[in-house]
């Protein structure tokens, strides 16, 4: 997490623009990854002193100290020992409380008895500590310009993480906004935009109700790669910094998105489904995702569209729901309702578990408890056919 | 299906059953656990916010929202209000029994008892070495409630499990260091805990916050606030003193019901101890750099103070990073600190007194992990860190406890609450922390052992900024009058 000390930004407080890395950093950003290279095979600990001095060219020290954090999340570690470290430093500290003997003889007296030298032993003592990690190369990838993308994502990530809510308003791809809100437990309400397929979203979590929470500011900030994805977006968030309050805008235009194989948070009870109901019922065609729905002025996001391949007017949609509460269920009917889509099933999650009574009625309700039983979804639809 | 059996069943199908026609509906207002926070669903149109604590309208979801830790609050209130309501938040899954008997000394028994008084709400306040622990799990095996124990740190994770599985013969749940495992008495680490409250916050009757005085200042607070546990138990030796963090903390834990101070307990329950402090010199040429570092620092420092006579350090430390001046400034003064937390004074120092003590089983604590490295390698003395593992950090402990590591070296690890039981030698080389720190440490070696005397060696470096360090360390050890008792 990149410190509060490092989030820099010009601008007034109702509109921060933060300070990101561009071209006229890549000089400096060049040099860093040579220093990087440089101390491949030495321990951490000999790198992260060097990178305390300035760099051989003039850096500034906020965007440099970001820089080198991104980078060091992005290097590897490497462990080589003679000996394992852990058996090492007991047979070493174990001894030296033994006998009271110099150290020089207790270190020549241990590296006998492990059968190896007293500097291969001396080396392997703390080679599996963080510090003492040699440093491994950087993949190629990461040019100074992967790296401003990457460190630019690094710092709005950072003003977001101390954000309690984020406003977006988006074109295209709101589908994995969505998404993303339900399944980390947040709050996500969708107002359609007069342009087709563009929405305008309210995140936040439960508590945020109540005070300026920073307890949802990683789920919230992991949602700008998803950005990425969008044809055009624009986001506000009020951040609170030490002593000030301001708020942040991001857009389209904004420079954070780095080549990253942006893994989407997918739900593991989806991927499952998908797959358990092609096997089950071969003669459905399982579309994932189908087009986003305007009902009761929002949106609603069906998670799959279930259509017979021979007989395409039985379609079914289907969403799968984690958090709920019968009111939630009622609307969210209703919402299928009016747009004129009777044809749902929900399949609501077991352990946010309420009596029959309470569901809406009418809804087709399959429960699950982590996985959706497909067979049981393909039998409802049969049900329903012959009925 | 009986009538009745559940609080929620709906009133629609009772009332179908109870007269056999469709009555008018009257939708029972309902208290549901969402997410952290009390959600009210079906609340009747005409419902007064005001009057119910906690209670704000959540335009999100079209429904009244509290945050969890007023649960309890909330209830007692639509109860006086006369409000019908059925509350289907509680999630607890009671813990078996089967505890052990719990042998308290006397004052643990009375800091128990004046909890039980305080409606089981409130922090206990004992020294390092008190038995903390010990109270809260005699807290936990009294009142036989589902219980979850917040602790600030792995290595207190793996204590409180041992402690717990003690005295407790079914399985304790755990969560942090890579565990996720929750039952009915489980331990998580303050990090777990407001990761995952949100899902948590209504299984559990009882909290535990062990080192309680980390909350109220803001950060993690959300832990103890999605939590309904009504009952809640801190424990400190340093709670804060007067102001925000300490009203806060008294909202969301309860206000301090018991407390004692080394002095009450030091030569009856606490080994007492001799504490000496060595002044020791810089070498020249470590004088030389020391000044100089110094001297660059206290040019930009005296600047500022000029400027801002008021301003706090922690305002100038914020200030300082925002200019190059300021950030050259920092950097000597942390390479003054560098130099200091291991000089040849100190290595001679500590030379010395391992070899005299041979025969104690030694503490020895740094200023830093480095540091810590740099004795292990030159003293072979093994390093208890937070980067070495946590089996390996188990078995050291159980070492140095059966006398096949007689010293052990540590710069934070060792600091707060982790038992390490007979020691009777303690070194400070170096730290430049507050009086809480100091207090705790010292408190590391007061582990009763029948007739042993502990000694504390305190390494100063003269005429350097740890002298007066090492006065305000001292002041935190003398008798402190109790709030209230």
């Amino acid at each position: 997490m990149v410190p509060e000390s490092l989030i820099s930004y010009s601008g007034h407080d109702d509109r921060v623009v933060p300070r990101f890395l561009g071209e006229h950093d890549h000089v400096w950003m060049r040099a860093l990854l040579d220093e990087f290279a440089r101390f491949v095979g030495r321990p951490q600990r000999e790198l992260d002193e060097r990178l305390r001095e300035p760099l051989p060219c003039e850096s500034p020290s906020g965007k440099r100290a970001l820089a080198i954090q991104v980078l060091r999340r992005l290097s590897g570690q490497q462990r080589r020992a003679a000996v394992p470290p852990p058996s090492a430093r007991a047979a070493l500290f174990g001894e030296a409380a033994r006998a009271s003997a110099a150290r020089e003889t207790v270190l020549a007296n241990v590296a006998a008895r492990l059968g190896t030298t007293v500097v291969s032993l001396e080396d392997s003592l703390f080679a599996d500590l963080p510090s003492e990690r040699l440093v491994v190369p950087i993949e190629a990838s990461v040019s100074p310009t992967q790296l401003a993308l990457r460190a630019n994502l690094a710092l709005a990530q950072a003003f977001i993480s101390r954000a309690a809510a984020v406003a977006v308003e988006v074109e295209g791809n709101a589908r994995a906004l969505v998404r993303h809100a339900k399944l980390r437990g947040l709050l996500c309400t969708v107002t359609p935009r007069s342009d087709p397929g563009s929405a305008r979203l309210e995140i936040s979590g439960p508590l945020a109700l109540f005070r300026h929470t920073l307890v949802y500011g990683r789920a919230l900030g992991e949602l700008l790669p998803l950005l990425a994805r969008c044809l055009r977006f624009r986001l506000r968030a009020v951040c609170v910094l030490p002593g000030r309050r301001v708020t942040l805008e991001l857009g389209s235009a904004d420079p954070i998105f780095p080549a990253l194989e942006t893994r989407l948070y997918d739900s593991l009870v989806e991927e499952r489904f998908a797959r358990d109901f092609r096997r089950a019922a071969p003669d459905w065609d399982v579309i994932r995702e189908p087009e986003p729905i305007a009902a009761g002025g929002t949106l609603v996001f069906p998670d799959f569209a279930l259509q017979h391949r021979q007989h395409p007017g039985r379609r079914w949609l289907l969403e799968i729901v984690g958090f709920w509460t019968p009111g939630y269920l009622t609307r969210k009917l209703a919402q299928y309702r009016a747009a004129g889509l009777p044809n749902l099933i929900l399949c609501i999650d077991e352990q946010r578990n309420c009596a029959d009574g309470d569901l809406p009625d009418k809804a087709l309700v399959v429960r699950y408890k982590r996985r959706v039983d497909a067979a049981a979804v393909h039998r409802l639809l049969l049900d329903r056919a012959s009925s | 299906m009986p009538l009745f059996t559940r609080a929620h069943a709906t009133p629609r199908r009772s009332s179908q059953l109870l007269v056999g026609i469709n009555v008018a509906l009257v939708a029972i207002m309902r208290l549901i656990f969402d997410r952290g926070t009390i959600l009210v669903a079906e609340a009747p149109a005409g419902l007064d916010l005001a009057q119910l604590p906690g209670l704000l309208w959540d335009p999100r979801v079209g429904a009244p929202r509290a945050p969890a830790w007023r649960h309890h609050e909330l209830m007692d209130a639509m109860r006086v209000a006369g409000v019908r309501f059925s509350d289907s938040v509680s999630a607890v899954v009671r813990p078996a029994d089967g505890w052990a008997e719990i042998e308290l000394r006397p004052y643990q028994e009375a800091a128990l008892c004046a909890w039980e008084l305080a409606s089981r709400r409130g922090v206990v306040v004992l020294p390092t070495g008190g038995g903390k622990t010990r109270l809260a799990v005699a807290a936990m095996a009294r009142s036989k409630l589902a219980t979850l124990c917040l602790v600030p740190t792995r290595v207190l994770l793996d204590q409180w499990l041992r402690e717990l599985s003690a005295s407790y013969p079914h399985p304790v749940g755990c969560l942090g260091d890579g565990v996720r495992d929750v039952a009915p008495l489980t331990v998580a680490t303050f990090e777990s805990a407001y990761r995952h409250m949100d899902r948590l916050g209504n299984r559990f009757d009882l909290l535990v916050v062990d080192e309680a005085h980390h909350f109220g200042a803001g950060a993690r607070d959300e832990a103890l606030e999605m939590s309904t546990a009504v009952a809640r138990l801190g424990l400190t030796a340093t709670p804060p003193r007067k102001g925000p963090a300490s009203e806060r903390l008294a909202q969301l834990v309860g206000p301090t019901v018991y407390e004692l101070s080394v002095d009450d307990l030091a030569g009856r329950f606490l080994a007492s101890f001799d504490s000496v402090t060595l002044h020791l010199q810089l070498t020249p040429s470590e004088r030389a750099t020391y000044e100089g570092l110094m001297s660059s620092f206290r040019t930009v420092y005296a600047q500022f103070r000029r400027l801002a006579p008021e301003a706090s350090w922690e305002d100038f430390s914020r200030a300082a990073v925002r200019t190059t001046e300021g950030r050259r400034g920092l950097l000597a003064l942390r390479q003054a600190r560098k130099l200091l937390a291991f000089t040849e004074g100190k290595r001679t120092a500590l030379r010395t007194l391992l070899e005299r003590h041979r025969e104690a089983r030694t503490l020895v604590f740094t200023a830093d992990n480095e540091t810590a490295y740099r004795i292990a390698r030159e003293h072979l003395v093994m390093p208890l860190t937070c980067d070495i593992g946590r089996r390996e950090r188990e078995e050291v402990l159980q070492r140095f406890q059966r006398g096949e590591l007689t010293a052990l070296v540590s710069a934070r690890v060792l600091n707060e609450g982790l038992d390490v039981p007979s020691a009777d030698l303690a070194v400070i080389v170096g730290g430049s922390l507050g009086e809480r720190e100091h207090v705790q440490r010292i408190g590391r070696v007061l582990r009763p052992a029948p007739g042993k005397r502990a000694l504390v060696y305190e390494l100063v470096s003269r005429q350097t900024m740890e002298v007066t360090q090492a006065q305000r360390r001292r002041k935190g050890l003398g008798p402190r009058v109790a709030d209230q008792l």
